[in-house]
């Protein structure tokens, strides 16, 4: 398999770590959001404090996966939580 | 990325270290600088006399004036003078825009000081690049981020974080480098953690809004309405028939009592049936940060109408990671702990930094070495100068503009700012035309003897500002001491082609 | 206020030493040979019961909210000026130590 050029491969690596750990980060703090049994503005709050754990995760990830696709991971495990996050207003979309 | 997980997690950490400790650098010495911020602005501002006044009298004197003045004002705002700041301001209009008025606390009268942007500046610059504030906290945010995996990384490739703990050896070039990075990294790896992730919940649902945004439908004034932050009802009828103030003075008391030492207070609809007293307490009587909270007093009456209410456990578990990071509690001996590991959390991302040119110097600083490495290198060299020597040269450098511009300047905190920039971007330039070493040894050696200078500027008769002075002063021995060294070290030998030894540096 | 928090920092510094001190490589730096095991074991002790000490105190300084974010950073400190100075003047690192009865005395006769 030919190699990607190491700066394609920094870039793509980057944005994953970037993007996709944004949406792991966005998508698990709604996620927690939605499931935490708390009154909802405490929730935000509890879920929101460990945003940045997850995205450090996703960011360390990004670089270490074994290849640049796998980096994306993140981003695919950010659907599923964004769905639980978000059903309510997935069901009036869907409605 | 690379081969085995502990070879990624270096490159990253030096790759992510090198391109954003530049910024990173700038970020933690404003923040360290910040710790003191009302401290500096007191020096920047030497018209503002050393107090004496009690707070009731101040106040008393402050609705003097105001009453004279400002009568018909629909919002009065009085800062008292404090421990930290000893001045008196009286202020009409919104707290973030109106401009404000110094007081002579004893006589009450108006008097002239020197617009400047203050310590504040460091303060702003710390958590906005002073980009435009919003474009700014997104930056910074993204920027403490990467400090939060480089933190990570570091812990991860430290493979010795145990047995070399208390390890140090100088004298021993790139080992002795890459030591003090890691022992200053480590040891206070609780500081540098505790920082950067109490920085990121500052403005964390600026960041993240998911949580706003599943359970409220991204409507902030909602969330903010169901943490129990409901406004009083604004008494508009009221506001319109006359009223005879109430004497403040006792209400302070009242307030102090509940609340601990005071900052300052407000009146909205002064002289009027309607008018309102908020009464703000100063920042650290706890660690929570209490941003915000005031007690609110009927204008005419004196009755106590919103006092302030514990907060539940999750906004309490934030606002006291928030006020970890903005250090405002536990009196002066915890704001010196703070200024010293900020201190050394600079020094830690600075080594760092210089720790990648030496490493790589052998390599590429010969005339041997692929000449786009060889560029690349430089650039890496010149970024190390003028991103840490000449930020500081440039921090110490705003405080001399804001005694040496002219006090009638117009726009003169535009002006101070220029300066801060143009000496940082004159020292890059300086950094890029000369040799790596003396540039160095001239910037750091200027730094010093500015910090050691602030003296002469005079103007010491309280103790905050000959705090200030002292505490450059000792900063400019220790980094002249740094020049000294930096000087007077023996460049590291090269193995030259044929085995000659070659030496570089200049 | 200011005596506690001396205190605290003197057991800190304390603590770090003997924590230093129970690791091979460091006895050996200071003392110039090797550490029996027993000794090594009674410094790990002593050291982390140091390290609590300076917990108290600066909970005593500043109350028990306050004072385990001053502890971090006295603590912190602390092992940064051991690792700093045992180098240079390993003898001078080891003999601060000697502070702390002299604190303890000012503690009760003054």
């Amino acid at each position: 398999m030919i190699q990607a050029p190491a700066w394609l491969q920094i870039l793509s690596r980057s944005s994953a770590a970037l993007l996709g750990g944004y949406a792991l980060s966005y998508a698990a703090s709604a996620c927690l959001a939605r499931l935490l049994p708390l009154p909802p503005a405490d929730a935000v709050i509890v879920a929101t404090l460990p945003a940045f754990v997850f995205y450090t995760a996703a960011i360390l990830w990004a670089f270490a996966s074994r290849d640049a696709w796998r980096a994306w991971a993140p981003l695919a495990a950010a659907v599923p939580l964004a769905l639980v996050g978000f059903w309510p207003q997935a069901l009036e979309w869907l409605a | 990325m690379k081969n085995t997980f502990t070879q990624s997690m270096a490159w990253l950490h030096t790759w992510g270290g090198l391109v954003f400790g530049w910024l990173l650098f700038a970020i933690f010495v404003t923040g360290t600088l910040a710790v003191f911020d009302k401290e500096l602005n007191h020096w920047m501002q030497p018209e503002i006399p050393a107090s004496g006044v009690s707070q009731a009298d101040a106040a008393r004197r402050a609705i003097g004036y105001l009453q004279t003045h400002e009568a018909q004002a629909g919002n009065w705002g009085v800062s008292l003078p404090t421990e930290r700041s000893p001045g008196l301001r009286v202020s009409t209009g919104d707290r973030r825009h109106g401009t404000a008025v110094h007081l002579d606390p004893h006589s009450g009268e108006a008097i002239d000081v020197r617009d400047s942007v203050g310590g504040n500046f460091f303060f702003r610059f710390h958590f906005t690049l002073d980009l435009p504030r919003n474009w700014g906290i997104f930056v910074v945010g993204a920027l403490a981020l990467v400090m939060l995996a480089a933190l990570v990384t570091g812990i991860v490739i430290h493979k010795k974080l145990f047995k070399e703990f208390f390890t140090f050896r100088p004298n021993k070039g790139q080992r002795s480098w890459l030591d003090f990075h890691n022992a200053s990294a480590v040891l206070l790896l609780p500081f540098h953690l505790m920082i950067t992730y109490t920085g990121l919940v500052i403005f964390m649902l600026i960041y993240i809004p998911a949580g706003v945004d599943a359970l409220f439908a991204g409507d902030n004034r909602a969330y903010f309405q169901a943490q129990g932050n409901g406004r009083l009802e604004q008494p508009r009828g009221q506001a319109r028939q006359p009223g005879q103030l109430t004497d403040v003075v006792p209400l302070l008391a009242q307030a102090e009592a509940a609340l601990g030492p005071i900052s300052g207070f407000n009146i909205r609809n002064p002289n009027t049936a309607g008018a309102r007293i908020e009464i703000r307490p100063e920042l650290g009587n706890r660690i929570a940060l209490s941003k915000g909270q005031a007690m609110v007093f009927d204008g005419v009456s004196g009755k106590l109408l919103s006092d302030v209410t514990e907060w539940r456990a999750a906004p309490l578990t934030q606002r006291v990671m928030v006020g970890l990071h903005f250090a405002q509690f536990g009196g002066y001996p915890m704001r010196w702990l703070y200024f010293v590991c900020g201190a050394i959390s600079c020094v830690m991302i600075a080594s760092g930094l210089v720790l990648f040119c030496v490493k790589r110097g052998r390599k590429y600083a010969t005339a041997s070495a692929d000449a786009s490495a060889r560029r690349w290198y430089r650039v890496a060299e010149v970024c190390n100068i003028g991103f840490v020597a000449g930020l500081l040269l440039a921090c110490v450098g705003l405080l001399w503009a804001s005694r040496l511009l002219p006090v009638e300047l117009a726009h003169r905190e535009g002006w101070e700012v220029r300066a801060f920039f143009g000496v940082w971007l004159l020292a890059l330039l300086h950094a890029g035309i000369r040799p790596a070493r003396r540039a160095w040894v001239e910037q750091l050696g200027l730094t010093a003897l500015l910090c050691v200078g602030l003296g002469v500027f005079g103007g010491l008769a309280d103790g905050l500002r000959q705090g200030v002075v002292a505490c450059a002063g000792v900063l400019g021995v220790l980094l002249g001491m740094v020049a000294w060294r930096v000087q007077h070290a023996a460049p590291a030998p090269l193995k030259g082609r044929a085995g000659r030894s070659v030496e570089a540096g200049a | 206020m200011m005596m506690l928090f001396a205190g605290g920092v003197l057991f800190a510094y304390a603590g770090m030493l003997a924590l230093c001190q129970g690791l091979e490589r460091h006895y050996k730096q200071v003392w110039n040979r090797t550490c029996p095991p027993a000794v090594r074991r009674v410094l790990r002790a002593a050291g982390w019961l140091a390290l609590l000490l300076s917990l108290v105190l600066c909970a005593q300084a500043w109350g028990w909210a306050m004072g385990p974010v001053a502890w971090f950073a006295v603590m912190s400190l602390a092992g940064l000026v051991l690792v700093m100075l045992l180098p240079y003047w390993p003898r001078l690192a080891v003999g601060l130590v000697g502070l702390l009865p002299a604190w303890g005395g000012l503690q009760v006769f003054a």
